[in-house]
């Protein structure tokens, strides 16, 4: 009896302690998301919403080509993205945490986040400049007589997308790359030498395997959000640098159809979910396979 | 008396060996040569340079000034892994990310000459060796501490180094653990010949498991002894004080004659001043367990000295007593064996000790 009315205490003072925490999920987490859910399966005409479920969304999706080249186009540009980051995260991150004294490395970290004192928007108009018509890039090019015309294929399609994406997720892929390196006992690489491996040997046998887990958490931070991105394809995208994100936008705000954007988003948030499962899943069996 | 060289022809050879780090002067001119199949120590306090010693050796740190030469070879810019020594690190580095036997064959990748049921057969042999049968699948994160350095021994062993290095392996162990990897590293070096050079700060372990130690103190080997001649016959008081417990009293010396406060006269030989004979003022280091109190019914020895028990400590087998001799300010420590009958005596008890005067060491 005093058992149970403990462990009720117990219990009740644990649900007090969560509850703040819970209930800020559930309000800002669980309930939008029910709602864009059975938005997907509402349907609008004009400002008028029919709370008849219905599949006819779904169906649209699929039948219509423009989407799911959307979809397939926002995969490829984070993909890239993604690549892009975290292959130049790598070295950065080697560097800082092997090469650079260990009382300068706090600044040398600090010094890698810099770019985030500015707003992401001022970054990507940043990258407009640089990338322009007759941007920095073009015509320092052109002065330098390097090129004679100014180059086009670097502003207003996906190109620019992965520049501008790939310079603003580097932190976030440069950090947990890091901390994994920085885990990494240097008296394994001492031992790697030791035992007849020379520095490029060691790095592939020691130092790579032991950086995959910051390897795959770099790769998931970068990828995960830069697939629904929204704000560079939209300014630095072009036409064709449009991505799915921009679709949603346009439905719920433009075409009025809030229940077609949900639609998308409930797609794009189901192909990102896959392909980062997938990840995982590649990734334990291939640890596995090595052990 | 001292073997100051080793017996065999050498497979280490350090000339003149000085290490800097910016200023800090790390080894001040090492001279050693460690023969072949020798089990051999380099004791001291930390931070006295031994384990920069056994790094340089083993190709982590170059040396700034000075030859090294392995079996007759010069190292200078030769990297770790193309020397012919291999090493167990204090912390084992056992690599978390592969199996037991996969440690174990590390070093097996680069031998062409082996294929892969050769090199199995290879760790089953050192997996054994070490008294790791059957441990080859486990993932190396899941061994006990004894467990993983017997991984790094096998890891180390399987390539037949000329020289395994082992930096402070025991330090990490508890007591009982520690006392059976003393015995299990001297019986593995012994079966496997190769030469082992020690690290480590602990002196008892030391003077257990090696054939020859060199004592250092900031940077140089202050003496290179076998383990008796280093107890015996110190060359400093302060070797004495590191390799075990001594006891130091002033004294008159006069040629081979002394007159030690608290003790009386003496005469002694010319080995028992191991650094040199000192004239005039100098100092007597007598051992513990060289000394003893006469109880009721003892016979008289021919040299005694009178004092007043101020502090003791009963271990059991042993009681250790701190007597202040007579017309002396600071104690002496004089252990006795807890035998069959024989009384403790208590603090403030007199106590009568006798002494010989050929377990005496002068010092300066």
């Amino acid at each position: 009896m005093a058992m149970t009315r403990f462990a009720s205490s117990e219990a009740s003072r644990g649900l007090l302690m969560v509850a703040p925490p819970a209930l800020y999920a559930l309000l800002l987490l669980a309930v939008p998301l029910a709602a864009i859910f059975a938005f997907s399966f509402w349907t609008q005409d004009f400002l008028t919403i029919d709370f008849t479920p219905t599949l006819k969304n779904y169906r649209e999706a699929f039948s219509e080509p423009l989407y799911g080249e959307l979809i397939l186009r926002s995969v490829l540009i984070a993909g890239s993205v993604t690549l892009a980051t975290v292959v130049l995260a790598f070295p950065i991150a080697y560097f800082v945490s092997f090469h650079v004294a260990p009382n300068r490395k706090s600044l040398w970290i600090f010094l890698i986040t810099i770019p985030f004192w500015t707003s992401y928007l001022i970054r990507v108009f940043l990258w407009k400049v640089i990338l322009g018509y007759n941007g920095v890039l073009n015509t320092t090019l052109q002065g330098l007589g390097l090129t004679e015309e100014p180059l086009t294929f670097i502003l207003y399609n996906a190109n620019a997308v992965v520049i501008t994406l790939a310079h603003a997720f580097a932190p976030f892929a440069i950090l947990p790359i890091f901390v994994a390196l920085e885990k990494i006992d240097r008296s394994l690489i001492e031992a790697a030498q030791d035992l007849g491996e020379n520095r490029v040997m060691t790095f592939i046998r020691v130092t790579l395997p032991l950086a995959v887990p910051g390897i795959v958490a770099a790769t998931l931070i970068v990828f995960i959000p830069t697939i629904g991105d929204y704000v560079t394809p939209r300014l630095v995208g072009g036409p064709n640098g449009l991505m799915i994100a921009n679709m949603i936008q346009t439905q719920f705000l433009k075409l009025n159809n809030a229940p077609m954007g949900a639609t998308l988003a409930v797609i794009a948030m189901t192909v990102v979910t896959v392909i980062a499962l997938l990840f995982i899943w590649l990734n334990r069996k291939w640890l596995r396979a090595r052990s | 008396m001292s073997q100051a060289t080793s017996a065999t022809p050498p497979i280490v050879s350090l000339r003149g060996v000085h290490k800097y780090y910016g200023t800090y002067h790390a080894l001040r001119g090492v001279d050693l040569d460690i023969g072949s199949g020798e089990f051999f120590s380099l004791l001291g306090p930390s931070g006295c340079g031994k384990t920069t010693l056994l790094r340089t050796i083993a190709g982590f740190e170059d040396i700034s000034q000075g030859t090294l030469l392995l079996s007759g070879q010069d190292m200078r810019g030769v990297p770790a892994n193309k020397r012919p020594t291999n090493m167990v690190f204090q912390s084992y580095a056992i690599f978390p990310h592969l199996t037991v036997a996969e440690n174990v064959a590390f070093g097996l990748r680069r031998r062409r000459d082996l294929d892969k049921r050769a090199k199995g057969a290879l760790v089953d042999e050192a997996l054994e060796m070490a008294g790791l049968d059957g441990f080859g699948p486990r993932a190396a994160h899941a061994l006990s501490g004894g467990q993983r350095q017997r991984v790094a021994l096998a890891r180390a062993l399987i390539l037949k180094p000329k020289v395994l290095l082992l930096d402070e392996p025991l330090s990490a162990l508890d007591k009982k653990l520690r006392e059976q990897m003393q015995n299990e590293l001297r019986r593995l070096q012994r079966h496997v010949g190769i030469t082992f050079i020690l690290v480590t700060h602990d002196q008892e372990e030391a003077l257990i498991m090696s054939d020859r130690i060199a004592v250092m103190f900031e940077g140089e080997i202050a003496q290179l002894a076998d383990p008796q001649t280093l107890y015996r016959r110190p060359l400093s008081r302060r070797v004495a004080n590191f390799i075990g417990t001594m006891n130091f009293l002033p004294a008159r010396v006069n040629g081979d004659m002394l007159d030690i406060a608290g003790l009386g006269r003496a005469t002694v030989k010319p080995d028992q001043a191991p650094g040199g004979m000192p004239s005039g003022d100098g100092h007597i280091g007598i051992r513990p367990e060289t000394m003893s109190i006469l109880f009721e019914g003892d016979a008289t020895p021919a040299q005694t000295a009178n004092g007043k028990v101020v502090e003791l400590a009963y271990y059991g087998d042993m009681t250790y007593y701190d007597v202040l001799l007579d017309d002396t300010e600071t104690p002496v420590t004089v252990s006795m064996k807890n035998l069959v009958g024989r009384r403790v005596l208590e603090r403030g008890d007199r106590a009568r000790i006798s002494w010989d005067e050929r377990s005496l060491v002068v010092f300066s």
